[in-house]
């Protein structure tokens, strides 16, 4: 049988093929990724795509979690300052229940009542970046303002709708408590309260101003609990961000594995690529010049 | 019984053969690297006669030359071709296409995931203006993902008109030049002769012409015909008949035969096969895709802003507009003019950010296409690289089923220079053989009148 004389075809398609092979291999070295246009490696790709969407939900409830936490601890801050005003109020009422005070005492004392008041609605209008934090979701004005046709001499101006954020798939946490359950809760009115024991040290009956006092205590109880909504949250959000962490972690070694290559297989591809490439050469080198007029001088 | 006569004359013959024969080797020599060229074998045949009963040698007879070509691998290889034209066709569209949609931290998946977290940034803090104008601006990179996109697949789509328009006008140039040949060679073996060199440029163009469209090739009463996959004539004998494009409303080339018919779509293999597929198969059902995703992602966000109110109380308005006809990826805009308007709120407060889970949701939630828009853009991926990688495999595959049989056709057909190098060195001998004889002959004669001059 004839075989075929084109040595040069076969060997350029020879030198062709460990050339791509050669390409490949300097290419995935190079880049580090083993697809780097969808046809590589088609349900690696898609994949890719799906888990990067992961990843950045990921650093979103991250990013949502920290500014959930700036605000929950600027409230639960706010709330700590207003627990002390409320036991100062209750120590001043307990000294005004005393029966040996005289009416210009007892005055003094509700002056003193009376700036605990400001000093607290102060706090009930806590803004962050322009945000009322117990406004509810009437963010954009103050929680409480001066109103003298209410009893309190304060009317809230938010609402009691409570805002929640992504920090997780299916995990959602409240970013706010709504000021009217924090101050003018019917379980315990912090400004009610105060307003009471006021108004019962200025009309001098002990037994009003130890009624204060006592809904002054039930209003510190309120405050108190409140306080244990945002303890809640920032002990999830701490939970979920090292979980969040992790994630990252795995999803990033998720995507190398769908998509990057293997170091060392690269790199032993590009080994074997040049091996190939240079015995082909090395073979066309040694065969294409070669003829039987070489040997007819 | 011959004398010294016949012997001259076989000699003489002998010279004769042995540089036709010289010829045929040195024309050989001469078209090692001439494509398609068949290598040419020197017939030679002794002859003889009989004469009073007795079969007399003549000497050598030259009979011509025959081409070696095998016309079944002709047809393989030409079959090879038309398959490797359309996968090559398909596969610069496809490659152009996966290059265009490879982008992973760019591109429609990309602006998806960025919306959506950025959306969800205004669940923290929904009057802040300008988380609401990241978003906006987010709405408006994605609608340019989708332009892009759609972009990417109808620049293929005119690529592939544009390779029909083309491969065409080359495919009606080789069919009048084959027909031209055609009638060479029919007078040229109507002379009794091997239509030869001709022959082999006629099968070279053949396959040419493969390449661009599959054809099959048939013989009619010694015509020989040439029709495209589904019958319409390209060549019949020495007549050619020439196809036509248009170019339809919705932009893709259509192929008529000599009768004006439309055969578009019974066209396979070749160039025009291959960009055929690409134009009317492969690159609507990825358009159909991106359209889909393109146009539900949008009612699915209009709906979830329905749902709400912007920063100002007011209803939320639709955030996307979608061409009521045509692609609705290439016609998207965002229909929102100002990030107020994007509606976190339920309520209709402006801190409420209740209808951003609404909005969010139509990040996990399925489309009507039964995937959530990160999975819907993933599988249309996943579908360009699948074409793409099908396409290329193939192509990978045909190739090297046409390198053999190539290398197959060429064990036959190709000029091997050390045989023709062999060849040259025993005709030579041969030739110097003859002149031997001649010169021999001439001596003798000369002895003879030498010898009758010495006698008288």
């Amino acid at each position: 049988m004839r075989v075929d004389p084109n040595l040069s075809s076969l060997l350029n398609a020879g030198i062709q093929g460990t050339e791509q092979a050669l390409n490949t291999a300097v290419q995935q070295v190079a880049s580090g990724q083993r697809v780097s246009v969808p046809s590589d490696d088609p349900a690696a790709a898609g994949a890719n795509l799906q888990s990067l969407a992961e990843s950045t939900n990921v650093d979103r409830y991250s990013q949502n979690g920290d500014a959930v936490l700036s605000q929950a601890q600027m409230a639960d801050s706010a709330l700590s300052n207003v627990v002390s005003e409320l036991n100062q109020a209750i120590t001043l009422g307990t000294q005004g229940a005393d029966g040996t005070m005289t009416s210009e005492n007892r005055a003094a004392i509700a002056t003193q009542v009376q700036s605990v008041l400001s000093e607290v609605v102060s706090q009930a209008n806590t803004t962050l970046n322009g945000v009322s934090l117990f406004g509810g979701t009437a963010t954009a004005v103050s929680a409480f303002a001066a109103d003298s046709t209410s009893p309190t001499g304060y009317v809230y101006q938010g609402n009691s709708g409570v805002n929640s954020a992504a920090i997780g798939d299916n995990l959602q946490v409240d970013v706010n408590v709504p000021g009217d359950q924090v101050f003018t809760n019917p379980n315990g009115n912090v400004l009610g309260s105060l307003m009471q024991l006021i108004s019962a040290l200025g009309s001098g009956s002990t037994s009003d101003i130890g009624d204060a006092v006592t809904a002054v205590r039930g209003a510190l109880t309120n405050v108190s609990q409140q306080r244990v909504v945002y303890a809640g949250v920032v002990n999830q959000i701490n939970a979920q961000e090292s979980y969040l962490s992790q994630e990252t972690i795995s999803l990033t070694s998720q995507q190398q594995s769908l998509t990057g290559v293997d170091m060392s297989t690269a790199i032993s591809n590009l080994t074997q690529a040049q091996i190939a490439h240079s015995t082909i050469l090395a073979a066309a080198a040694k065969v294409l010049p070669t003829s039987l007029l070489d040997y007819l001088k | 019984m011959i004398g010294l006569n016949g012997s001259l004359s076989i000699a003489t013959e002998a010279l004769g053969a042995q540089t036709a024969a010289l010829e045929v080797t040195n024309n050989n020599i001469a078209n090692a690297n001439t494509p398609g060229y068949s290598r040419q074998i020197v017939s030679l045949s002794s002859a003889a006669s009989i004469q009073n009963g007795t079969t007399v040698d003549e000497g050598v007879s030259y009979q011509g030359f025959t081409s070696v070509r095998d016309a079944v691998l002709d047809m393989a290889i030409n079959a090879a071709t038309s398959d490797q034209g359309s996968l090559t066709a398909q596969n610069t569209l496809l490659t152009q296409i996966n290059s265009a949609f490879s982008g992973t931290t760019t591109g429609i998946g990309a602006s998806i995931s960025t919306l959506f977290s950025d959306l969800s940034a205004l669940s923290t803090n929904p009057s802040d203006s300008s988380a609401r104008q990241t978003v906006l601006s987010d709405a408006g990179a994605l609608a340019n993902m989708f332009h892009q996109g759609a972009a990417a697949l109808s620049n293929a789509s005119s690529a592939a008109n544009q390779q029909v328009s083309s491969a065409v006008a080359q495919v009606n140039q080789l069919s009048q030049q084959i027909a031209s040949l055609n009638g060479q060679i029919v007078s040229a073996e109507a002379g009794g002769g091997d239509g030869g060199a001709l022959t082999d440029q006629r099968d070279e163009l053949t396959t040419q012409l493969s390449q661009l469209i599959g054809v099959s090739t048939t013989q009619t009463n010694g015509t020989p015909t040439l029709t495209t996959t589904n019958g319409s004539p390209l060549v019949i004998g020495a007549s050619s008949y020439q196809l036509q494009v248009t170019t339809a409303p919705d932009g893709t080339a259509h192929v008529l035969d000599g009768q004006g018919n439309d055969i578009t779509n019974e066209l396979s293999g070749g160039t025009i096969g291959g960009a055929i597929t690409a134009q009317d198969n492969t690159i609507p059902a990825l358009s159909q895709q991106l359209d889909a995703l393109a146009s539900q992602f949008a009612t699915a966000m209009n709906s979830a802003q329905a749902a709400g109110y912007d920063l100002n109380g007011n209803p939320g308005a639709a955030m996307f507009t979608v061409p009521a006809t045509g692609s609705a990826a290439a016609g998207i805009t965002v229909a929102l003019t100002s990030g107020s308007q994007i509606a976190a709120s339920s309520d209709g407060s402006s801190g409420s950010s209740g209808n951003v889970q609404a909005l969010l949701a139509v990040q996990t939630n399925n489309l009507p296409s039964g995937a959530s828009p990160t999975n819907s853009y993933a599988t249309l991926v996943g579908n360009i690289g699948f074409a793409g990688s099908q396409v290329s495999a193939g192509l990978t595959a045909t190739t090297s089923s046409l390198q053999q049989l190539t290398t197959q056709q060429d064990s036959e057909s190709a000029v091997s220079i050390d045989e023709e190098t062999a060849n040259l060195i025993r005709y030579q001998q041969a030739y110097s053989a003859s002149a031997r004889v001649i010169s021999t002959i001439n001596d003798i004669y000369t002895t003879l009148m030498n010898m009758s001059l010495g006698d008288g």
